[in-house]
C-alpha cells in the first residue's frame, strides 16, 4: 500500500497536463486521465488483496504510510496523512473502476466536443478530489477535497454553458450544496476546537474515551451531516439533484454513481465513530434518510424526463443509505453505495446512449418502442433496473436486502415499513420508464429512427451490466457475506436472513412494483391517466415537486431579497456614500482651500520656510526648558 | 587678541549677516539678486559655526571643518543656481520671479 498516494495525485496530475495542452492531444487528451485513473484502480486493487491476504493486518487501522506537512500555522500542523483501510479501500476501488469505465463511455458520447479536452481535464480534477476526499485522515485536507468535488460539479454540470438552463443548474448545484457545507466547516472546527487536532484518528480516539462532551459530538455531528445532506441531496436539499442533468449523461452518471453524492454517505460512514457516539445525531440522520427516501420515490412517479426519474431515484436511494446509516448499519450503507454506483451508472449511461440515438430527447412521452432498435441498450437498462429494484439475487437486492435488515435490527419498524413501500414505488417508477421508452411504439420520429448504440457506448454498459448482477454478491449472506466481514464498524458483523420475512417482503414490494407498472402502462387497466384524473389534487402536488422549489423561490424573492434591498441601501448609502465618497470630497475640498497657499511667488514661499523655522526653534526651545 | 573680542560680538555679526541675507531673498524680484542672499545667509551659518568653535574647544577645528563642507556644497549649489537661471532666462528673457508663476494654480 506504499503506492497509494498515488492514487490521487495520478489524476491531478492529469488535470493541468490535460488541461493545457489536451487540445493538441489526440481524442482531447482524453487517454491520459483514462490511464491516471486506471492505475489507481489497479493501484487499489493491489492494495485491497494486500490488505485481506496479509495475516494479522487490522481492516480499520488508522493513518496510512505517507504523511508530508502541508502546512504550518504556529503549533497547528496540517499533515497530507492518508488512513487506507477497508471502508477507503472500498471506496477508493468503486470510484476508480466507475470514473474508468464512464470516461470510456465518454470518449464515444462527447465525441465531436469543441471543448472535450477541458471536459476530460474536470472529469479527471473531479475524480482527484474524491479520491482525495476518500484516502485523507485530516479534515482540513477532506474539506478542501470536498469543496474541489463541489467546483467539478459546478464546471461539469456548467459544461455547456451556452444554454441558459446548464448555467442555472450549475449555480444551483454549487450554491445548494454550500449550505450543506457551511455546516460542514462549522462542524469541523467544532471538533478542533473540543480536540485541538484535524486527524481524524485522534479525534475518533479521543470521543470513544469520552474526552469530548455529548453536546459537542452531538452538534459537530449534526453539522457534519448538513454537509452530507448537501452533497448527498438529502431533503430538504436534494432541489438541485434533478436539475444538475443540464449537464452531459456521462456526468450525470458520475455524479449520481461515483463521486459527489456518494462522498455524503461517505463522509458520515468515514465520521461512523462520532456519529456512533451520539443517540441523537444518528436519531437526525435515520429521520432524513427515511424522508428523503420515501419523498423521491413520489416525486419520481410522475417526473416525466428520463434523466430526472433517475435522479430522483438516486436521491431516494441516498435516502436508504442514510437511514441505514442512522439505524446503525454502516455496512449495508456501504454495500448499496457500491452496488447503487454499479447500477445507477448503468442506467445514466443507458439514458445518455437513449439520447445519443435520439438527437437528444429525454422526455419519456417523446420516446417509446427502443426495444427493437436498441436491444444493447435496453436490456441493460432492464438489468439496471431490475438490480435498483431489488429483484432477487440481483445486486441491489442484496444491499437492500442488508438496509432493510438494518432497520430492523435497529428496532425502527416506521423506517422498515417505509423502506418496503419505497421498494415498491422504486420498482414502479423503474418499469414506468422502461415500458414507455423500450415498450410500446415509438412517439416521435426521433424515437423511429433510433440508431443502436456504438461499441464504445455499448461496452461500457455491458461491463456495468455484469456488475450490476454480480457486484452485489460480495455482500450476499449465501456465501457468508464476505463484504461484511470486511467492512465494518465496531464489531465484526455478518448478516444472515435473520428475518426472512422483511426479506420477503421487500422482494414481493419490488415484484408488485413491476406487476403494476405492467398493468398501467401495457395493458393500460387502469391506464395512467384515468389514475391521474382520479386523483388531480396528488397529481398536482407530485408534478409541483411538492412545491418545493416554489417554496425557495418565494423564500429568495421575498426573504432574501428583502434583505438584500437593505444590506444593498446600506452599502450604498451608508459605506460608499459616506466612508468611500466622503473620504474623497474632504480630499477635494482642503485641497481647493489649501491651494491658495500655492501662490507661485516665490518670496512667499521663503517667507513660510522662515516662519516655519521660526516656529519649529520657538518650539524646539519651549520644549528644552 | 582672540580673548579680546566677545562671542557675542561675533554672534551678532553672523545674526546680522543672516538677517541681511533673508530680507534680500524676500525682498529682491532677480533671481541672481536671491541667490546673492541666501549665499549671505550660509556665510552667516560658517562664522557662528567657527566662532562657536573657537569660544568652546579652540583645539578642536570642528567649525572650521563644517564651514569648508558649507563652502563646497554652497558652492555646487550656486553653479546649479545660476544654471537654472541661466537656462530660465534663454527660455522667458526674464529673470523677475514674480513671473514665473507657470505651476501656480
Amino acid at each position: 500500500m506504499g503506492w497509494s498516494w498515488l492514487i490521487p495525485i495520478l489524476p491531478l496530475a492529469a488535470f493541468p497536463i490535460v488541461g493545457l495542452f489536451g487540445r493538441r492531444l489526440p481524442g482531447g487528451g482524453s487517454f491520459l486521465t483514462i490511464l491516471a485513473v486506471t492505475a489507481g484502480f489497479a493501484i487499489s486493487v493491489m492494495g485491497l488483496i494486500e490488505l485481506t491476504t496479509t495475516a494479522g493486518l487490522e481492516f480499520n487501522q488508522g493513518p496510512g504510510p505517507f504523511v508530508v506537512e502541508f502546512l504550518r500555522a504556529g503549533d497547528l500542523s496540517v499533515p497530507l496523512s492518508m488512513v487506507v483501510d477497508s471502508l477507503s479501500l472500498v471506496m477508493l476501488i468503486v470510484v476508480t473502476f466507475l470514473t474508468a469505465v464512464i470516461q470510456i463511455y465518454s470518449i464515444g458520447y462527447m465525441r465531436g466536443e469543441q471543448r472535450l479536452h477541458w471536459y476530460f481535464a474536470t472529469m479527471s480534477l473531479f475524480a482527484a478530489a474524491m479520491l482525495g476526499l476518500t484516502i485523507t485522515n485530516n479534515l482540513v485536507i477532506l474539506y478542501v477535497a470536498w469543496e474541489l468535488v463541489g467546483l467539478c460539479s459546478y464546471l461539469l454540470i456548467g459544461f455547456w454553458w451556452e444554454r441558459p438552463s446548464a448555467r442555472e443548474a450549475a449555480k444551483k448545484a454549487f450554491i445548494t450544496t454550500r449550505i450543506g457545507d457551511v455546516g460542514l466547516l462549522i462542524g469541523i472546527l467544532l471538533l478542533f476546537v473540543n480536540t485541538g487536532t484535524f486527524e481524524m484518528d485522534e479525534i475518533f480516539a479521543m470521543v470513544n474515551a469520552g474526552e469530548v462532551g455529548s453536546g459537542a459530538v452531538t452538534l459537530s455531528a449534526i453539522l457534519i451531516f448538513l454537509g452530507a445532506m448537501g452533497k448527498s441531496g438529502q431533503f430538504p436539499l436534494h432541489v438541485w439533484l434533478p436539475d444538475a442533468m443540464e449537464g452531459p449523461s456521462p456526468v450525470s452518471a458520475l455524479i449520481h454513481a461515483a463521486t459527489m453524492v456518494a462522498a455524503g454517505v461517505f463522509l458520515v460512514a468515514r465520521m461512523y465513530p462520532l456519529f456512533a457516539a451520539s443517540e441523537g445525531a444518528l436519531m437526525v440522520v435515520l429521520v432524513i434518510g427515511t424522508i428523503t427516501a420515501i419523498f423521491a420515490a413520489l416525486l419520481a412517479l410522475v417526473e416525466t424526463d428520463l434523466k430526472r426519474v433517475l435522479a430522483y431515484s438516486t436521491i431516494s436511494q441516498l435516502g436508504y443509505m442514510m437511514f441505514a446509516l442512522g439505524a446503525g448499519g454502516m455496512t449495508a450503507a456501504m454495500l448499496h453505495l457500491v452496488t447503487h454506483g454499479f447500477f445507477k451508472a448503468l442506467l445514466f449511461l443507458g439514458a445518455g446512449a437513449v439520447m445519443h440515438a435520439c438527437g437528444g430527447i429525454i422526455d419519456i412521452d417523446r420516446l417509446g418502442g427502443l426495444r427493437k432498435r436498441m436491444p444493447i441498450t435496453t436490456w441493460t437498462f432492464v438489468i439496471g433496473a431490475l438490480s435498483l429494484s431489488g429483484f432477487p439475487l440481483l445486486s441491489g437486492f442484496w444491499s437492500k436486502d442488508a438496509i432493510l435488515n438494518s432497520a430492523v435490527e435497529g428496532g425502527h419498524w416506521l423506517t422498515f415499513s417505509v423502506g418496503v413501500i419505497t421498494a415498491a414505488l422504486t420498482a414502479f417508477y423503474m418499469f414506468r420508464v422502461i415500458f414507455r421508452v423500450f415498450f410500446g411504439s415509438p412517439r416521435s420520429s426521433a424515437a423511429e429512427n433510433a440508431h443502436a448504440a456504438e461499441p464504445v457506448l455499448a461496452v461500457p454498459l455491458v461491463i456495468l451490466a455484469v456488475f450490476a448482477v454480480l457486484g452485489g454478491w460480495v455482500g450476499s449472506p449465501l456465501i457468508g457475506d464476505p463484504f461484511a466481514r470486511f467492512v465494518y464498524f465496531g464489531a465484526e458483523a455478518g448478516h444472515a436472513f435473520e428475518s426472512l420475512g422483511a426479506i420477503l417482503l421487500s422482494a414481493s414490494a419490488a415484484i408488485v412494483g413491476i406487476i403494476v407498472a405492467y398493468s398501467v402502462y401495457m395493458l393500460r387497466s387502469p391506464s395512467a391517466e384515468t389514475v391521474r384524473e382520479a386523483i388531480p389534487a396528488a397529481h398536482r402536488f407530485l408534478a409541483r415537486r411538492a412545491y418545493i422549489d416554489d417554496l425557495y423561490q418565494w423564500l429568495i424573492d421575498h426573504v432574501s431579497l428583502a434583505l438584500a434591498v437593505l444590506v444593498a441601501m446600506f452599502d450604498r448609502k451608508v459605506i460608499n456614500g459616506t466612508a468611500v465618497d466622503g473620504s474623497g470630497f474632504l480630499v477635494i475640498f482642503s485641497g481647493s482651500r489649501l491651494r491658495r497657499l500655492m501662490t507661485g511667488f516665490l518670496y512667499n514661499y521663503a517667507a513660510f520656510m522662515l516662519l516655519g523655522v521660526v516656529g519649529l526653534s520657538i518650539v524646539i526651545f519651549a520644549l528644552a526648558d | 587678541m582672540i580673548e579680546a573680542v566677545p562671542l557675542s560680538h561675533v554672534l551678532f555679526v553672523g545674526a546680522a549677516m543672516f538677517a541681511i541675507g533673508i530680507f534680500g531673498v524676500l525682498s529682491r524680484r532677480n533671481a541672481v539678486a536671491i541667490l546673492l542672499g541666501v549665499e549671505l545667509m550660509l556665510n552667516a551659518v560658517n562664522i557662528n559655526f567657527i566662532a562657536f568653535t573657537m569660544y568652546s574647544a579652540p583645539s578642536r577645528i570642528v567649525g572650521q571643518i563644517i564651514a569648508i563642507f558649507v563652502i563646497t556644497v554652497a558652492a555646487a549649489e550656486i553653479g546649479l543656481g545660476l544654471a537654472i537661471i541661466l537656462q530660465v532666462f534663454r527660455n522667458r528673457a526674464n529673470i523677475n520671479v514674480d513671473e514665473l508663476d507657470l505651476l501656480r494654480w
